[in-house]
């Protein structure tokens, strides 16, 4: 069996992140990924902040291709015949270093592992990760395409469902509380046409987010992002809502449905949609995680359960990069011990610990529970919708004061429980 | 004994889209890799080296990326590589491309066997492999769909689609092969891994004398065909459908013939 330092199943974002910084450092390190080539099966929604990763892979943002710095956030609730959106825009957002940025995976997750292959790393594309080896409880390589490979450590960065976890006995069954299903799709636009639509200057971009009758009232949102020639669109749906409320639909049907209404139809009109991606998101926050190392196996990125939802927007990227970072330091302190067990192994666990992976996990441990109320994706937006409606519609009668309009919508029970929902989210 | 075998860099062709609007294809951006009937002419190569020993050169002319995409070829058992690389030589016309693979070749020993494909996957012009003999004045055979060698001596079925031709020539020979020839290998994944320390040389062109004049082939289009569909819909119930639907392909000539 040919032996090697580390092993990394997977080259999505974690995955890279540990190789490039292990490349690093001088560390002969292996990356192995079913895809044809780095970013080809990865999907996101499409928004990465910089801020909290700068630190962990420091010389690689200058050139670093990703696609518009969000200048313009925005919200829009949507009920079945009205919708009502919020714009925000930031001077501060077009200020550099910019804070936020769209990106497509096909694009940086390629140039990522370029880099990485610069630094020494080893990649081997088109090639799934089949078992995992075990000798006396502890991991000692893998097999792919029937080969066994040796490593004194390998990372889990295989993405959410970790096989990898799994055959090493680290993952406990997942609840369908804890996962979601996104669905996205690339449409391409001509750049001129795409600033046009959006009200973009240069490099400027938009970031908008979904909620309400999208989801008939299941756990989700939808989102567009702004690329430089193209958006992506899609929408996120929490699994066991779409099991259990009925009646049951398909997800893809959701999609076709939000593409269809008319506050989307012109924005992505002519476009020519290039990729189509479905994924399943770990959304279990703090409870959904996994172990995270073991005697010769560390686990990072969604594989590890580093995905959090932040109400309607989910974030995974940063989490990823920086775990995928602290799992190479730690197996660089593991090398200078030579010892590849779980108890030196577990100070990847300290570093999470000490960073704002983990700290953003115990803020917002309580966010999946709080969200997972379908007020927010079915009563809220329609009452927001219907209120409008009320105030901005004049009939050919006297018009009602704005005060009697607002008690028209909201009796005294909904203002009750709108209270009690604000109340718990003020936890999150 | 050198088994040289000619690839080239081309666009992953399962990676290429195209574009609707204007029905070209969107090549920006896409993965390279090694040309199909290559991987016929590489694992040829392999096979003949088994069995007679020497070594497979992989040669190549192109961009910078060929430090990348030669793995490949070296992964697939090539025992080394020559690259020449410059930014022009990607996509330069089969007479560069052939005085560049021909000066490598000859600059670097024994000539046993040259294997191309019978055409790139990209432009498929099929000059290269005869340029190649032309310029090393070698006798050369080309669409062989099978190959023996024996001692100095090569036998080889060429396939001319309505017939075979079975001809025998002495080594030094060029030699390029259709992709029914056999089955290319997926490279097992230490292969891979060792592909990036097996010795590799690289020349510029001007180190091997080889000028790249300005292009003598301008291209005029490039696009997709034109898919003219005829869209009919059919919504009238299965049993109505069936009817419609059988009396359409009927009209166009598509059944009963
Ligand atoms: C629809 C959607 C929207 C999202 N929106 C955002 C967003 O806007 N912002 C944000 O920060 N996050 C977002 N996320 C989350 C984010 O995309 C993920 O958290 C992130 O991609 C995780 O990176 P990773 O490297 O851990 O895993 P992945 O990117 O999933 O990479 C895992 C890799 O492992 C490979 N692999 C798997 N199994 C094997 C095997 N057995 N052998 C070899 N290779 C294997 C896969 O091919 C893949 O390349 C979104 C996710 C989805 C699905």
């Amino acid at each position: 069996m040919d032996k090697f330092d580390v092993i990394i199943v997977g080259a999505g974002l974690a995955g890279l992140s540990a190789a490039y910084v292990l490349a690093k450092e001088g560390i002969e390190v292996v990356i192995i990924e079913r895809g044809d080539y780095p970013g080809a099966k990865n999907v996101t929604g499409g928004r990465l902040y910089v801020n909290p990763v700068r630190q962990y892979l420091p010389d690689i943002w200058d050139d670093a291709p990703l696609e518009r710095h969000v200048t313009n956030e925005m919200v829009t609730m949507m009920s079945p015949d009205n919708s009502v959106s919020m714009r925000f825009r930031s001077d501060k957002f077009d200020q550099k270093p910019y804070h936020s940025y769209t990106v497509l995976r096909a694009t940086f997750d390629r140039w990522l592992a370029a880099q990485a292959e610069k630094a020494g790393a080893m990649l081997v594309t088109k090639n799934r990760v089949d078992d995992v080896i075990k000798e006396q409880g502890k991991v000692i390589g893998v097999v792919t395409a029937g080969e066994e490979l040796g490593a004194d450590v390998v990372v889990a960065c295989d993405g959410v469902l970790s096989f990898v976890a799994e055959k090493a006995g680290m993952i406990v069954p997942g609840q369908p509380r804890n996962f979601a299903v996104g669905l996205k799709e690339v449409i391409e636009l001509p750049r001129t046409t795409l600033e046009d639509r959006f009200g973009l200057t240069g490099d400027e971009g938009v970031a908008q987010m979904f909620m309400g009758s999208l989801t008939q009232g299941r756990f989700g949102g939808g989102f567009l992002y702004t690329n430089k020639a193209s958006v992506s669109l899609g929408m996120v749906v929490g699994i066991r809502d779409l099991i259990e409320r009925k009646p049951g639909v398909e997800v893809h049907l959701l999609l076709d449905e939000f593409k269809e209404r008319p506050e989307i139809v012109p924005l992505i009109k002519g476009g020519e949609p290039v990729e189509y991606s479905a994924h399943v998101i770990p959304e279990g926050g703090l409870a959904g995680l996994t172990p995270l190392f073991g005697d010769g196996i560390l686990v990072a990125g969604d594989a590890a359960g580093f995905s959090l939802n932040m109400g309607i927007t989910v974030r995974g990227m940063e989490f990823a990069i920086a775990s995928g970072v602290m799992a190479a330091r730690a197996i660089i302190e593991a090398r200078a011990k030579n010892d590849f067990s779980a108890s030196t192994l577990s100070c990847y666990q300290q570093f999470l610990e000490n960073s704002f992976v983990m700290k953003d996990f115990r803020t917002f441990q309580h966010t999946p529970h709080v969200l997972d109320n379908s007020r927010f994706y079915g009563y809220y937006p329609q009452f927001a919708g219907k209120l409008l409606e009320d105030l901005y519609t004049v009939d050919s009668g006297p018009k009602a004061k704005i005060s009697d309009t607002i008690r028209k919508n909201l009796s005294l029970g909904e203002s009750l429980r709108m209270g009690k929902d604000l109340l718990g989210g003020l936890k999150i | 004994m050198n088994i040289y075998v000619c690839v080239k860099q081309t666009v992953d062709l399962q990676q290429v889209r195209i574009r609707k609007e204007t029905r070209e294809p969107v090549l920006d951006g896409v993965p390279l890799t090694i040309g199909n009937i290559d991987k016929n002419a590489l694992e040829e190569g392999v096979r003949l080296r088994d069995k007679l020993g020497g070594k497979v050169i992989g040669v190549s002319a192109g961009s910078e990326e060929l430090n990348d995409t030669i793995k490949e070829a070296l992964a697939m058992g090539a025992d080394e590589a020559i690259m020449i690389i410059a930014p022009e030589l990607e996509g330069a016309e089969s007479s560069t491309v052939a005085m560049a693979l021909a000066k490598a070749i000859e600059k670097t020993g024994e000539i046993g066997i040259i294997l191309l494909g019978e055409g790139s996957s990209d432009n498929y012009s099929g000059q290269v492999g005869p340029r190649i003999a032309e310029i090393l004045d070698l006798p050369q055979i080309t669409y062989v769909s099978s190959l023996e060698a024996e001692g100095n001596t090569v036998k080889a079925v060429r396939n001319l689609e309505d017939c075979f031709e079975t001809v025998e020539a002495e080594m030094p020979v060029v030699v390029s092969v259709v992709s029914e020839i056999n089955e290319p290998r997926i490279p097992a994944v230490t292969q891979i891994l060792k592909a990036g320390r097996k010795p590799k040389q690289i020349y510029s062109p001007a180190e091997l004398g080889v000028e790249i004049a300005g292009s003598q082939i301008k291209t005029i289009s490039n696009l997709a065909p034109e898919q003219d569909r005829k869209r009919l819909l059919f919504q009238e119930g299965v049993g109505q459908d069936v009817k419609s639907l059988v009396a359409a392909l009927e009209s166009e000539g598509l059944l009963g013939r």
